[in-house]
């Protein structure tokens, strides 16, 4: 009798084809704002298109913007200048927030007013942080410059004008930003470890060190993963920050890929060529993206 | 085995429809406000109080042809947006036309223009155009050539009171795509007490220029002397090339190509390069606004600049120069027949609008470039077009500055940025290269040469 009515919902599930009813919603919104898009990028990627064109004509021309965009040196220039970004942002991030989320995982009163302060960076558009950091970092008026003078640093031209400063300066505003959004992911990680491996481990006698090196990081794996991966797509895609602040200056020192398509397609109108450099945007993240979860799978098994 | 294939592969298209909706986030991004204006900022200045009457014609019971006609007006949020706020109320109790102000930044701006445009959804009727945007308005059609209206109204319009150099602001190849609204003369800002103080006369030529930065500066960073724009982008691209168009130099070559490495615009190059040594350490990051931020704070003793600014530095709730400043035609390099910068803003109307819709706003130009608004529209902050304008005696006593931009109208170069449709491509190779160099990251020569070849390679 059971059985029977186990099989007939099996039936009507999917030999009946009803799942696919009632996925559709979901395909149909992800066809929509996902693959359509992707797929009308790579179209007009084969294109040369200018956008401001009055006829809007469209000329076919196979993979040439793919291969011009390998022959540009400011496209080489600036995957590298990303590189530097998400290597910088992601890993200071990584190992703030586990050390914050460690540190402010005690459910005491002044953790809890600490951790609820530290998420007010998040609160904030990118933009505006980066008007407000651009602010407190120019060299004439701002505050930082003003107090490093104080104690006898030489500012020269500003954190964000001086060539081997700019890059760390908009590191650091990321840092500032997203490293409470770390913080969270592992104090979730933290809070749903299990006990008894702990328990144990203080059975056997092992010292405190010991059980966050052999337990807390083996366990927080997963977390881990998924901090790394979002935190690496975000800010391989980073524009407002640059956009807000050095606008990719001084000279190139901080154009980074996003910056650069936004250039030739907002500001060149040239929309073929930047559909080809955001779809080689895509291919290095996702490359990066599978490279980390082979990584880290590996290690589990 | 296969289950874990079946795993790597469903995770690999999970990626990339993550990414692609959070990559899918950005072009949103890009279309949030922009950091600073282009063109200096649009606190208002505040004007000799006179409140203005509507003009005579709004006592007669005239006929209204265009009662009840709804325009809308993009503007930049130039100073002389206040004006606008005050005269379009007035137009619409003479007229019944009803004008929408829309504010934009700079960048905003120029994008949604363009995607108003390009889509031919005629959402604005009016607009304001950057001079430098008159050659790719032309080339594309973007607005009404207003060479038939002007041929049927000459009659009203008075033609030959407008300065010559202010059909620059929107003429191309012979048409007319914007007509003058708001012309900037380039000018030398210097600080009458600190240059007195120092024994020097204001500087006549480049080399004078240089000559006094150097003794201004003093080495304590109590001033400095003279404020530059240095900023990667729009912001050093402009200034270099005023400076190229001070010592005579070019853009373009004969043919009208563009040549930016000669060995004249290096040698250009380094001059400002050296003019950055006298200017505040953090000027090689400055826009519009930090550069008038230091001048109005008494930092520093000279700046070249838009005349449209003048006004702002006798406002004490934003200056504290008030009455220290006096202005003169900015300086050229000695022995070259003086030809000062000139910039500004045209008004156009859009193409793609209803024919009805373009008589009304034809209308709204007409009144508002009049000899009589435009003296109101000086004294809310805009900016002069006419000869009249510049010579009227009264707005001569409010604004004891006006023989200094007649002056410099009368020998204005308003292409020495050149209005050509690729200009925001040569903007950007110059603002990145030359910003390159200022910090050192390039020499004067291979700066050049890059930023020569970037806009040989994306005008192609």
């Amino acid at each position: 009798m059971n059985k029977s009515i186990a099989l007939s919902i099996r039936r009507f599930f999917i030999e009946d084809g009803a799942y696919l009813v009632m996925l559709a919603p979901l395909l149909i919104f992800v066809v929509l704002v996902a693959i359509y898009p992707l797929l009308f990028s790579f179209r007009i990627s084969l294109f040369e298109y200018r956008l401001t064109d009055p006829n809007q004509t469209q000329t076919f021309v196979g993979l040439q913007n793919f291969v011009r965009a390998f022959s540009d040196q400011v496209v080489i220039s600036s995957l590298k200048t990303t590189l530097v970004y998400v290597a910088g942002t992601v890993s200071l991030e990584l190992l703030l927030g586990l050390g914050l989320a460690l540190l402010l995982g005690a459910e005491t009163q002044i953790a809890r007013v600490i951790r609820s302060f530290l998420l007010m960076p998040m609160a904030l558009p990118p933009l505006v942080v980066g008007l407000v950091w651009k602010a407190l970092y120019n060299a004439d008026f701002g505050v930082i410059p003003y107090y490093l003078k104080l104690a006898g640093f030489n500012v020269g031209r500003g954190p964000l004008a001086e060539l081997n400063l700019a890059m760390p300066a908009v590191i650091l505003i990321d840092v500032w930003q997203w490293t409470p959004l770390l913080m969270v992911i592992f104090l979730a990680g933290l809070k749903s470890l299990p006990t008894e491996p702990y328990e144990a481990a203080i059975v056997d006698g092992a010292s405190r060190w010991q059980s966050f090196f052999y337990i807390t990081l083996p366990l927080l794996k997963p977390t881990f993963l998924i901090a790394l991966l979002l935190r690496t797509m975000q800010s391989f895609k980073v524009f407002d920050t640059i956009y807000a602040t050095t606008g990719g200056g001084p000279g190139s020192q901080t154009t980074v890929l996003n910056f650069h398509i936004y250039t030739v397609g907002m500001t060149f109108f040239q929309m073929g060529y930047a559909a080809a450099l955001a779809n080689i945007l895509l291919v290095v993240v996702a490359i990066l993206s599978i490279l980390y979860i082979m990584v880290l799978e590996r290690q589990q098994l | 085995m296969h289950t874990k294939i079946f795993r790597t592969i469903s995770m690999l298209i999970l990626l990339m429809v993550m990414f692609v909706s959070l990559l899918g986030c950005a072009p949103a991004a890009t279309e949030a406000p922009k950091p600073a204006e282009p063109t200096k900022p649009a606190e208002p200045t505040k004007a000799p109080e006179k409140p203005a009457e509507p003009t005579k014609a709004a006592e007669q019971p005239a006929a209204k042809p265009f009662e009840g006609v709804e325009l809308t007006l993009a503007s930049m949020t130039d100073q002389y947006v206040t004006a606008f706020r005050y005269l379009i109320p007035i137009f619409k109790q003479e007229t019944g036309i009803d004008i929408t102000l829309d504010e934009l930044g700079y960048v905003d701006l120029y994008q949604k223009l363009t995607a108003d445009f390009v889509g031919k959804t005629a959402q604005y009727d009016l607009m304001t155009v950057d001079i430098v945007w008159s050659g790719e308005y032309a080339k594309n059609q973007y607005t009404l050539p207003l060479d038939d209206f002007m041929a049927r109204d000459k009659d009203q319009l008075q033609l030959d009171d407008i300065m010559p150099v202010s059909w620059t602001l929107g003429e191309w190849e012979g048409k007319h795509w914007a007509y003058p609204l708001a012309g900037y003369a380039n000018v030398l800002n210097y600080r009458k007490d600190v240059l007195e103080e120092a024994g020097i006369k204001p500087p006549a030529t480049q080399e004078e220029l240089l000559e006094a930065a150097k003794k201004l500066t003093k080495p304590d960073g109590s001033m400095y002397g003279i404020a530059l724009l240095g900023a990667k982008g729009p912001a050093v691209a402009q200034d270099y090339m005023a400076w190229v168009q001070q010592h005579g130099g070019s853009i373009l070559d004969k043919d009208g190509k563009v040549a930016i490495n000669t060995p004249q615009n290096v040698e250009i190059l380094k001059f400002f390069g050296e003019l950055f040594k006298y200017a505040p350490p953090g000027a090689t990051d400055y826009w519009w606004d930090q550069r008038e931020t230091a001048f109005r704070d008494g930092q520093v003793a000279m700046m070249e600049g838009w005349s449209i600014a003048r006004a702002g530095y006798e406002n004490p709730e934003i200056s504290k120069i008030v009455g220290k400043v006096d202005i003169t035609v900015a300086p050229v390099s000695k022995g070259m027949e003086p030809k000062y910068g000139f910039g500004g803003w045209g008004i156009g109307i859009n193409a793609a609008s209803d024919p009805k819709k373009q008589e009304a706003a034809w209308e709204f130009i007409k009144w508002l470039t009049s000899p009589e608004i435009q003296k109101e529209w000086i004294r809310h902050d805009g900016a002069p077009i006419r000869r009249s304008t510049l010579e009227d005696p009264e707005l001569n006593k409010e604004y004891p500055w006006f023989p200094v931009l007649l002056k410099s109208f009368e020998k204005g170069d308003g292409d020495y940025r050149p209005r050509i449709p690729e200009y925001s491509i040569i903007q950007d190779a110059l603002g990145t290269y030359v910003n390159a160099y200022l910090v050192g990251q390039e020499t004067a020569e291979s700066a050049l040469e890059k930023a020569q070849a970037q806009v040989e390679a994306n005008m192609k």
